[in-house]
């Protein structure tokens, strides 16, 4: 195992680089650059695009900018104040020492900018997904053993309703009811914040809890839909084998049936799922962030995108890139950790 | 094991609404109150304090409140001075000009008794400080009028004088107007530099207020400065910048008293919001942007005219047809509901006006003159063919690609195809595309088609903040800037005589200058070169519980926050 777990590492360093050159390219030659829309008045004079382009590191021909990207040119003389001579040495350290550049837009490390939105991100996320699971999981069981029930017809449809509602659809209609529409019967004030993670003026885990709700809602019921249809057709691939006929014909109790035998079985695919689906707690969901004004990587990357800030923008991609290789890499161990019927050579 | 999950399920729904409610029960916002406490309410954070740098107008909106400049632009385009004691003119000896040399030397007197939140005097030593920073070749940043300024000298505590080795009409804004602020010399690192110190986020205030607390993403909280230099203000204790990313969530939050006042609000929201009880909506009564028509006047793909002229618009009776094809008053009124004001003319504002008569809105004069340029639809199809045309090849379709932004949102987007659909009519093609800001502006190795030439005709919003045209017309009109990636001459429009007005209206002769000007925007009449239609507003809307709010298209709003208050 340990012997797969490393040649696996290999792998996904050599995945690593390949991608870091393609990801790379990709963002630089897509059309549009960051001295565009820099800014209110549309274009900005030659002068200040010249000087801009140098501070940023991109008076550099492409492949030089990625040896710089990557390795930093701390160790290289570089052209800083613009009069054609390389005089100084340059800053910057490179990806591989940590140091994932500033950010064209706020000229802040990228670092400090991923720093002050993963934790909202994770916080929401995980949130998000603990309470998709926990409805999904019953609902995907029940949905599966009252096979074909009005219960299960009524999951199944909402299910389906939940996969196809567009999550910027959901959330503003979250936000005409709840804010909007509906107001608390004693405050008059609105029933649900309509965004932000807590009030300015206090500090309550309740305050927090009614900020979470409408995002969670909005974010949740797609995982829900999704986990619960597929824990429902595992389920049911597994209650139909021998070896629960064999268990009911020996007179085991129905409950410890479906969950010392059934479900144990069923749920090892949906563990591997939710492995793979574990990078989106980094990456954050963007328009649930851009809705409910959530600060975190989500609008982050969106708005780096739009702005073309390169190292923002290569920062979440690269870091987003490992994190799914890594996932993988866990969802095959937790595969053969959890199912010893899995051994990997 | 015989919990019934029905009851539970049931139990905790219970007491989830039960503490929703009651969460609302808990005394509400009093603080507010009592505070003179306001929300302001934007779509992204500011990048920093240092507006120049972001340039995204949230940077100036927060400046404004923490960092004074020499001077300001009020909403009616005056210059007034905010660190200087007065404005440097000619009469009051603070402006000398040295006709031989053709050199200028401009001395500011800095007022005595502004301190910055810390208790130090603000001096003399803060604005050489200022510009050495900006001026740094390594990380600085290239501002107008930078290039005519030899140096600035400290005369004593409160005095400076700019030594310029041209005449630069810009002066009075050169250290202030929308986005230049004064910075601490003694709290600034100047090894940081200018474009990314750390003072830049957390600056000391020589403003009405003092920044208290930024949670990225989230809200930015600013107090009272209490040693802010004009007594009695600012009238406002706190004020609190959310960030909401979407439109209609901030709309629907000045509705429901959950913020006082949403920056720049677009001609939907301000219909939506005018007339509702408590609301206000401002609009400036200077408008800088006017939206525009850019034909390209070299083939697509190519940047010179001479060489490769386009095969519609080089003619110059081609771009007189386009702009009397379009209805600008319909579009205007319909997409734009009347907080559009027409606009034909970049001299159509203070302080330099000139008389050009109003282009006609007349498709029937617009075909004639398609039909004399030797475009003339002979099969009946609707789409004019070259019959004898001056540079397409005969037989060709007048049809042509028609691209806007989406960036600004809905009315630019109907107003596309609204003149798609009128310069459908005069018998031409125009196939409508959307291109974002970033590809439309960028420079011409990033794929800018605007730069690269790669465009027919641009619809677009433009126009300059303050007083003093000339550097923008430089940038715009100047052959030498239709050069790609030397300045913004994208219609790349060749004309030695602008090339010689721009130079002659480098004076400080006030009536030389609104001569020269007026001789501009008659010429660009003539030759219809960058048609424009119609102002955009600059309007943001606001609660009624607060008074001194006025909307500025030549800044931002917060520009007067000292003078706020709250009923």
């Amino acid at each position: 195992m340990i012997q797969y777990i490393a040649r696996r590492l290999v792998q996904i360093l050599g995945i690593m680089v390949l991608l870091s050159i393609v990801l790379f390219a990709l963002v630089n030659i897509a059309p549009g650059g960051p001295l565009a829309g820099q800014g209110q008045s549309r274009h900005i004079p030659p002068e200040r695009a010249a000087a801009l382009k140098r501070q940023f590191g991109l008076d550099k021909p492409l492949p030089v900018q990625y040896v710089v990207w990557l390795v930093g040119n701390d160790w290289m003389r570089v052209d800083a104040d613009g009069d054609g001579t390389a005089d100084s040495y340059g800053t910057r350290r490179g990806i591989l020492r940590g140091d994932f550049g500033f950010s064209f837009q706020t000229r802040q490390p990228v670092l400090d900018e991923i720093r002050l939105r993963l934790p909202n991100t994770l916080y929401l996320m995980g949130i998000t997904l603990l309470v998709a699971l926990g409805i999904a999981i019953p609902a995907g069981i029940i949905s599966a053993v009252k096979q074909y029930s009005k219960i299960d017809i009524t999951i199944t449809t909402l299910a389906f309703a939940g996969q196809a509602v567009p999550e910027f659809w959901l959330g503003l209609l979250l936000i005409l009811v709840f804010y909007v529409w509906l107001q608390n019967p004693f405050t008059g004030e609105p029933l649900l914040p309509s965004g932000g993670m807590s009030s300015l003026d206090t500090f309550s885990l309740w305050d927090r809890t009614r900020h979470l709700i409408l995002p969670v809602m909005c974010g949740a019921l797609g995982w829900i839909a999704w986990y619960s249809r597929f824990l429902r057709s595992s389920m049911l691939d597994v209650l139909h084998m021998d070896y629960l006929r064999t268990a009911r014909a020996k007179g085991l109790p129905e409950r410890f049936i479906l969950y010392k035998h059934a479900l144990r079985n069923a749920i090892i695919p949906l563990v591997t799922m939710f492995a793979l689906d574990l990078p989106t707690i980094f990456a954050g969901a963007v328009f649930v962030e851009i809705l409910f004004s959530w600060p975190g990587m989500g609008r982050l990357y969106y708005q780096a995108a739009t702005q073309r800030d390169y190292p923002v923008l290569l920062a979440v991609l690269i870091i987003g890139a490992g994190l799914i290789l890594l996932s993988n890499l866990l969802a095959d161990i937790l595969y053969a950790t959890i199912d010893p019927r899995i051994r990997y050579e | 094991m015989s919990i019934n999950l029905n009851k539970l399920f049931g139990a905790i729904t219970f007491l989830v609404v039960l503490s929703i409610i009651l969460t609302g029960c808990a005394p509400a916002q009093g603080i507010q109150d009592e505070q003179r406490s306001i929300t302001i309410t934007i779509p992204e954070d500011p990048p920093s304090f240092n507006a120049i740098i972001g340039d995204t107008g949230y940077d100036a909106l927060v400046s404004n409140m923490v960092l004074l400049g020499l001077t300001g632009i009020d909403p009616d385009s005056n210059i007034y001075p905010e660190l200087a004691a007065e404005l440097p003119s000619q009469e009051n000896g603070g402006v000398v000009v040295d006709e031989n040399a053709g050199t200028m030397d401009v001395t500011w007197k800095i007022r005595q008794d502004v301190k910055w939140s810390d208790g130090t005097p603000v001096t003399a030593e803060d604005v050489v400080f200022t510009w050495n920073a900006i001026m740094d070749p390594e990380k600085g940043i290239w501002v107008r009028g930078s290039d005519y300024v030899d140096n600035v000298e400290k005369i004593d505590e409160h005095t400076v004088v700019f030594h310029y080795n041209s005449l630069y009409t810009g002066y009075l804004t050169q250290l202030g107007g929308e986005q230049l602020v004064v910075w601490p010399a003694h709290y600034c690192d100047p090894e940081q530099g200018f474009s990314q110190w750390d003072c830049g986020r957390e600056p000391l205030s020589s403003g009405p207020f003092v920044l208290k607390e930024w949670q990225v993403g989230d809200h930015m909280t600013f107090e009272k400065n209490p040693n802010y230099f004009e007594a009695g203000k600012p009238g406002v204790d706190e004020i609190v910048i959310k960030i909401v990313p979407e439109d209609s969530v901030r709309k629907e939050m000045l509705l429901k008293g959950d913020t006082d006042l949403i920056m720049w609000v677009s001609e939907t929201i301000a219909r939506e919001l005018d007339g509702q009880p408590n609301i206000s909506v401002s609009v400036s009564p200077t408008n800088r942007w006017v939206l525009r028509v850019y034909m390209n006047e070299a083939a697509r793909g190519t940047t010179d005219p001479v060489s490769s002229p386009n095969p519609f618009f080089a003619d110059v009776r081609v771009r007189q047809a386009v702009r009397q094809a379009i209805d600008v008053d319909t579009i205007a009124e319909s997409v734009f509901y009347g907080y559009s004001k027409p606009a034909w003319t970049e001299f159509a504002r203070e302080p330099y006006k000139c008389d050009v008569p109003r282009p006609k809105y007349d498709p029937e004069a617009a075909k004639a003159l398609l039909e004399e340029a030797g475009w003339k639809d002979t099969d009946g199809d609707g789409v004019r063919e070259c019959h004898g045309c001056a540079n397409a090849k005969e037989g060709d379709l007048l049809e042509f690609e028609l691209a806007t932004y989406p960036d600004y949102g809905e009315p630019i987007l109907l107003a596309h195809q609204l003149i798609g659909e009128q310069l459908t009519k005069i018998g031409m093609r125009p196939k409508l595309v959307v291109i974002e800001g970033t590809v439309m502006w960028a420079e011409a190795e990033d794929g800018g088609t605007e730069q690269s030439g790669n465009y027919d005709m641009d619809l677009w919003d433009d126009g300059y903040s303050g007083v003093d045209p000339t550097d923008y017309l430089d940038e715009i009109y100047n052959s030498n800037a239709a050069v790609p990636g030397s300045g913004w001459n994208i219609v790349r429009w060749i004309s030695p005589e602008m090339d010689q007005l721009l130079a002659e209206a480098r004076t400080l002769d006030e009536n030389k200058r609104e001569e020269v000007f007026c001789q501009m925007a008659q010429l660009l009449d003539e030759q219809a070169v960058v048609p424009l239609l119609f102002t955009i507003i600059n309007a943001d809307a606001y609660s009624s519980r607060l008074e001194g709010i006025q909307s500025n298209g030549n800044d931002v709003v917060t520009w007067n926050a000292a003078d706020w208050t709250v009923k």
